[in-house]
Protein backbone atom coordinates (compact mmCIF):
# COMPACT_ATOMS: atom_id res chain seq x y z
CA UNK A 1 0.00 0.00 0.00
CA UNK A 2 1.64 3.43 -0.76
CA UNK A 3 1.75 5.24 2.72
CA UNK A 4 0.65 8.93 2.71
CA UNK A 5 4.76 9.52 4.09
CA UNK A 6 5.93 8.22 0.24
CA UNK A 7 8.09 5.80 1.27
CA UNK A 8 8.63 3.31 -1.87
CA UNK A 9 10.03 0.74 0.50
CA UNK A 10 6.15 0.85 1.45
CA UNK A 11 5.01 -0.23 -2.28
CA UNK A 12 3.06 -3.84 -1.86
CA UNK A 13 0.88 -5.90 -4.07
CA UNK A 14 -2.59 -5.60 -2.43
CA UNK A 15 -3.27 -8.28 0.35
CA UNK A 16 -6.53 -9.87 -1.08
CA UNK A 17 -4.88 -10.32 -4.77
CA UNK A 18 -1.93 -12.19 -3.50
CA UNK A 19 -5.13 -13.95 -1.13
CA UNK A 20 -7.22 -14.57 -3.80
CA UNK A 21 -3.95 -16.24 -5.89
CA UNK A 22 -2.97 -18.45 -3.15
CA UNK A 23 -6.35 -19.60 -2.29
CA UNK A 24 -6.68 -20.92 -6.35
CA UNK A 25 -3.52 -22.27 -6.43
CA UNK A 26 -3.44 -24.26 -2.99
CA UNK A 27 -7.29 -24.87 -2.57
CA UNK A 28 -8.36 -26.41 0.97
CA UNK A 29 -4.55 -25.65 2.17
CA UNK A 30 -4.84 -22.84 5.32
CA UNK A 31 -2.66 -20.39 4.94
CA UNK A 32 -0.46 -18.35 8.16
CA UNK A 33 -1.22 -14.89 8.00
CA UNK A 34 2.34 -14.20 8.60
CA UNK A 35 3.27 -16.17 5.48
CA UNK A 36 1.02 -14.66 3.70
CA UNK A 37 2.44 -11.54 4.51
CA UNK A 38 5.68 -12.82 3.25
CA UNK A 39 4.69 -13.71 0.13
CA UNK A 40 3.42 -10.16 -0.50
CA UNK A 41 7.20 -8.82 0.29
CA UNK A 42 8.47 -11.74 -1.85
CA UNK A 43 6.49 -10.29 -4.65
CA UNK A 44 7.59 -6.75 -4.31
CA UNK A 45 11.19 -8.55 -4.37
CA UNK A 46 10.49 -10.78 -7.06
CA UNK A 47 9.49 -7.11 -9.37
CA UNK A 48 12.37 -5.45 -8.22
CA UNK A 49 14.75 -8.16 -9.18
CA UNK A 50 13.03 -8.50 -12.78
CA UNK A 51 12.39 -4.61 -12.83
CA UNK A 52 16.38 -4.06 -11.76
CA UNK A 53 18.21 -6.95 -14.14
CA UNK A 54 15.34 -6.14 -17.69
CA UNK A 55 16.40 -2.50 -17.04
CA UNK A 56 20.43 -3.89 -17.35
CA UNK A 57 19.74 -5.42 -20.29
CA UNK A 58 17.77 -2.85 -21.76
CA UNK A 59 20.97 -0.23 -20.94
CA UNK A 60 23.11 -2.63 -22.53
CA UNK A 61 20.89 -2.70 -25.71
CA UNK A 62 21.30 1.35 -25.96
CA UNK A 63 17.24 1.76 -25.84
CA UNK A 64 15.32 3.75 -23.43
CA UNK A 65 12.63 1.80 -22.54
CA UNK A 66 12.31 -1.58 -21.34
CA UNK A 67 10.85 -3.94 -24.21
CA UNK A 68 9.04 -7.17 -23.70
CA UNK A 69 12.23 -8.65 -24.74
CA UNK A 70 14.19 -7.10 -22.16
CA UNK A 71 11.66 -8.64 -19.73
CA UNK A 72 11.77 -12.14 -21.49
CA UNK A 73 15.59 -12.43 -21.50
CA UNK A 74 15.95 -11.08 -17.41
CA UNK A 75 13.28 -13.74 -16.93
CA UNK A 76 15.86 -16.21 -18.63
CA UNK A 77 18.99 -14.82 -16.82
CA UNK A 78 17.56 -14.94 -13.66
CA UNK A 79 16.24 -18.61 -13.59
CA UNK A 80 12.68 -18.01 -14.17
CA UNK A 81 12.78 -19.38 -18.37
CA UNK A 82 9.86 -22.22 -17.07
CA UNK A 83 7.58 -18.75 -17.07
CA UNK A 84 8.50 -17.62 -20.49
CA UNK A 85 5.97 -19.51 -22.33
CA UNK A 86 2.99 -18.65 -20.44
CA UNK A 87 4.34 -14.77 -20.83
CA UNK A 88 4.64 -15.00 -24.03
CA UNK A 89 1.30 -16.00 -24.31
CA UNK A 90 0.18 -12.52 -22.30
CA UNK A 91 2.00 -10.95 -25.28
CA UNK A 92 0.35 -12.19 -27.84
CA UNK A 93 -2.74 -11.51 -26.05
CA UNK A 94 -1.96 -7.76 -25.92
CA UNK A 95 -0.94 -7.99 -29.11
CA UNK A 96 -4.66 -9.26 -30.19
CA UNK A 97 -6.64 -6.70 -27.79
CA UNK A 98 -4.75 -3.87 -29.40
CA UNK A 99 -5.43 -5.05 -32.48
CA UNK A 100 -9.22 -5.11 -31.94
CA UNK A 101 -9.27 -1.98 -30.74
CA UNK A 102 -7.91 -0.62 -33.79
CA UNK A 103 -10.26 -2.06 -35.91
CA UNK A 104 -13.16 -1.55 -33.30
CA UNK A 105 -12.40 1.69 -33.87
CA UNK A 106 -12.24 2.56 -37.76
CA UNK A 107 -15.25 0.49 -37.68
CA UNK A 108 -17.23 2.88 -35.84
CA UNK A 109 -15.98 5.66 -38.36
CA UNK A 110 -16.91 3.84 -41.21
CA UNK A 111 -20.88 2.62 -39.84
CA UNK A 112 -21.61 6.59 -39.52
CA UNK A 113 -22.30 8.32 -42.59
CA UNK A 114 -19.45 10.25 -44.67
CA UNK A 115 -19.04 13.39 -44.10
CA UNK A 116 -19.98 15.05 -47.32
CA UNK A 117 -23.40 12.78 -46.90
CA UNK A 118 -24.12 14.83 -43.27
CA UNK A 119 -22.97 18.15 -45.05
CA UNK A 120 -25.58 17.38 -47.63
CA UNK A 121 -28.15 16.76 -45.25
CA UNK A 122 -27.41 20.33 -43.53
CA UNK A 123 -28.02 22.36 -45.97
CA UNK A 124 -30.68 20.68 -47.08
CA UNK A 125 -32.29 21.49 -43.16
CA UNK A 126 -30.59 25.14 -43.79
CA UNK A 127 -32.76 25.48 -47.55
CA UNK A 128 -35.85 24.01 -45.27
CA UNK A 129 -35.99 26.80 -42.67
CA UNK A 130 -35.50 29.40 -44.59
CA UNK A 131 -37.91 28.66 -47.08
CA UNK A 132 -40.34 27.88 -43.85
CA UNK A 133 -39.26 31.23 -42.49
CA UNK A 134 -39.98 32.90 -45.91
CA UNK A 135 -43.48 31.46 -45.83
CA UNK A 136 -44.12 32.75 -43.03
CA UNK A 137 -43.24 35.72 -43.28
CA UNK A 138 -45.16 36.34 -46.65
CA UNK A 139 -48.16 34.58 -44.60
CA UNK A 140 -48.12 37.90 -41.97
CA UNK A 141 -47.43 40.19 -44.83
CA UNK A 142 -50.81 39.13 -46.37
CA UNK A 143 -52.47 39.35 -43.05
CA UNK A 144 -51.43 43.03 -42.71
CA UNK A 145 -52.61 43.92 -46.04
CA UNK A 146 -56.03 41.93 -45.71
CA UNK A 147 -55.88 43.78 -42.32
CA UNK A 148 -55.08 47.39 -43.52
CA UNK A 149 -57.28 47.02 -46.60
CA UNK A 150 -60.10 45.97 -44.58
CA UNK A 151 -59.35 49.23 -42.02
CA UNK A 152 -59.79 51.30 -45.39
CA UNK A 153 -63.01 49.73 -46.49
CA UNK A 154 -64.45 50.16 -43.58
CA UNK A 155 -63.44 53.83 -43.38
CA UNK A 156 -64.41 54.34 -46.13
CA UNK A 157 -68.15 52.95 -45.72
CA UNK A 158 -68.22 55.02 -42.81
CA UNK A 159 -67.23 58.25 -44.64
CA UNK A 160 -69.58 57.38 -47.70
CA UNK A 161 -72.71 56.83 -44.93
CA UNK A 162 -72.31 59.90 -43.46
CA UNK A 163 -71.58 61.86 -46.97
CA UNK A 164 -75.11 60.43 -47.68
CA UNK A 165 -77.21 61.43 -44.76
CA UNK A 166 -75.17 64.56 -45.17
CA UNK A 167 -76.58 65.07 -48.57
CA UNK A 168 -80.19 64.24 -47.45
CA UNK A 169 -80.22 66.96 -44.65
CA UNK A 170 -78.94 69.24 -47.92
CA UNK A 171 -81.73 67.88 -49.83
CA UNK A 172 -84.16 68.19 -47.26
CA UNK A 173 -83.27 72.15 -46.95
CA UNK A 174 -84.18 72.66 -50.60
CA UNK A 175 -87.27 71.19 -49.81
CA UNK A 176 -87.97 73.67 -47.29
CA UNK B 1 5.62 6.02 -19.62
CA UNK B 2 3.85 5.59 -22.74
CA UNK B 3 0.57 5.14 -23.13
CA UNK B 4 -1.15 5.50 -19.91
CA UNK B 5 -4.55 4.71 -21.40
CA UNK B 6 -4.42 1.56 -19.21
CA UNK B 7 -5.23 2.95 -15.91
CA UNK B 8 -7.66 0.18 -14.70
CA UNK B 9 -6.19 -2.10 -12.08
CA UNK B 10 -6.08 -5.03 -13.85
CA UNK B 11 -5.16 -5.50 -17.98
CA UNK B 12 -8.28 -5.00 -19.55
CA UNK B 13 -10.15 -7.19 -21.75
CA UNK B 14 -7.70 -9.48 -20.30
CA UNK B 15 -8.07 -12.86 -18.89
CA UNK B 16 -5.10 -13.96 -17.68
CA UNK B 17 -3.89 -11.08 -15.59
CA UNK B 18 -5.19 -10.85 -11.99
CA UNK B 19 -2.48 -8.96 -10.50
CA UNK B 20 -3.15 -4.58 -10.39
CA UNK B 21 -1.13 -3.54 -12.91
CA UNK B 22 -0.68 -0.03 -12.10
CA UNK B 23 0.71 -1.29 -8.54
CA UNK B 24 3.10 -3.21 -10.24
CA UNK B 25 4.12 -0.22 -12.44
CA UNK B 26 4.87 1.80 -9.13
CA UNK B 27 6.55 -0.80 -7.77
CA UNK B 28 8.98 -0.95 -11.16
CA UNK B 29 9.57 2.31 -10.78
CA UNK B 30 10.48 2.82 -7.52
CA UNK B 31 13.48 0.29 -8.30
CA UNK B 32 16.57 2.93 -8.64
CA UNK B 33 17.62 3.91 -12.04
CA UNK B 34 14.57 2.23 -13.62
CA UNK B 35 13.14 4.87 -16.21
CA UNK B 36 10.97 4.08 -18.80
CA UNK B 37 8.72 0.93 -19.34
CA UNK B 38 7.04 0.13 -22.12
CA UNK B 39 3.77 -1.16 -21.49
CA UNK B 40 3.72 -4.62 -22.97
CA UNK B 41 6.48 -4.96 -20.83
CA UNK B 42 4.68 -4.11 -17.95
CA UNK B 43 2.18 -6.39 -19.00
CA UNK B 44 4.60 -9.11 -18.83
CA UNK B 45 6.21 -8.75 -15.54
CA UNK B 46 2.63 -8.71 -14.09
CA UNK B 47 2.08 -12.29 -15.46
CA UNK B 48 5.88 -13.43 -14.58
CA UNK B 49 4.70 -11.77 -10.58
CA UNK B 50 1.71 -13.91 -10.66
CA UNK B 51 3.50 -17.15 -12.01
CA UNK B 52 6.03 -16.45 -9.20
CA UNK B 53 3.26 -16.18 -6.53
CA UNK B 54 2.20 -19.82 -7.62
CA UNK B 55 5.26 -21.20 -7.88
CA UNK B 56 6.82 -20.26 -4.70
CA UNK B 57 2.99 -21.06 -3.03
CA UNK B 58 3.24 -24.93 -4.59
CA UNK B 59 6.90 -25.18 -3.91
CA UNK B 60 6.73 -24.25 -0.36
CA UNK B 61 3.76 -26.77 0.16
CA UNK B 62 5.40 -29.39 -1.45
CA UNK B 63 8.77 -29.58 1.03
CA UNK B 64 6.57 -28.30 3.61
CA UNK B 65 6.75 -28.80 7.38
CA UNK B 66 4.49 -32.18 6.58
CA UNK B 67 1.44 -30.56 8.68
CA UNK B 68 -1.50 -31.51 6.37
CA UNK B 69 -3.10 -29.04 4.33
CA UNK B 70 -1.00 -26.06 6.11
CA UNK B 71 1.60 -23.47 4.81
CA UNK B 72 3.84 -21.89 7.48
CA UNK B 73 6.09 -19.13 7.36
CA UNK B 74 8.84 -21.62 7.92
CA UNK B 75 7.53 -23.28 4.66
CA UNK B 76 7.99 -20.94 3.06
CA UNK B 77 11.23 -19.63 4.50
CA UNK B 78 12.77 -22.90 3.67
CA UNK B 79 11.85 -22.99 0.39
CA UNK B 80 13.41 -19.45 -0.38
CA UNK B 81 16.82 -21.12 0.84
CA UNK B 82 16.56 -24.30 -0.96
CA UNK B 83 15.54 -23.45 -4.00
CA UNK B 84 18.34 -21.69 -6.37
CA UNK B 85 15.78 -19.16 -8.05
CA UNK B 86 14.54 -18.11 -4.66
CA UNK B 87 17.86 -17.03 -3.21
CA UNK B 88 17.15 -13.46 -3.42
CA UNK B 89 14.22 -13.83 -0.91
CA UNK B 90 17.23 -15.01 1.89
CA UNK B 91 17.37 -11.31 1.61
CA UNK B 92 14.50 -10.47 3.14
CA UNK B 93 13.55 -13.26 5.52
CA UNK B 94 15.84 -12.59 8.12
CA UNK B 95 14.48 -9.53 8.90
CA UNK B 96 11.11 -10.37 8.93
CA UNK B 97 11.55 -11.72 13.17
CA UNK B 98 8.71 -13.09 14.26
CA UNK B 99 7.81 -10.94 17.16
CA UNK B 100 7.28 -13.58 19.72
CA UNK B 101 10.52 -14.97 18.60
CA UNK B 102 11.57 -11.33 19.43
CA UNK B 103 10.44 -11.29 22.60
CA UNK B 104 11.83 -14.87 23.43
CA UNK B 105 15.44 -13.60 23.01
CA UNK B 106 14.61 -10.88 24.96
CA UNK B 107 13.09 -13.25 27.67
CA UNK B 108 16.52 -15.59 26.91
CA UNK B 109 18.52 -12.52 27.71
CA UNK B 110 17.12 -11.46 30.81
CA UNK B 111 17.33 -14.98 32.31
CA UNK B 112 20.66 -14.56 31.74
CA UNK B 113 21.44 -11.60 33.28
CA UNK B 114 19.73 -12.58 36.35
CA UNK B 115 21.44 -15.94 36.58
Amino acid sequence: MASSSGNDDDLTIPRAAINKMIKETLPNVRVANDARELVVNCCTEFIHLISSEANEICNKSEKKTISPEHVINALESLGFGSYIAEVKDVLQECKTVALKRRKASSRLENLGIPEEELLRQQQELFAKARQQQAELAQQEWLQMQQAAQQAQLEAASASAAQQASSSQDEDEEDDM
Amino acid sequence: MSGDNVDAKVAPNSKNISLPVSRVKLIMKSSPDVSNINQDALFLTTKATELFVQHLARSSFKNGSGKKNTLSYSDLANAAEAMENFQFLTDILPKKILARDYLKTLEDRQEEDEI
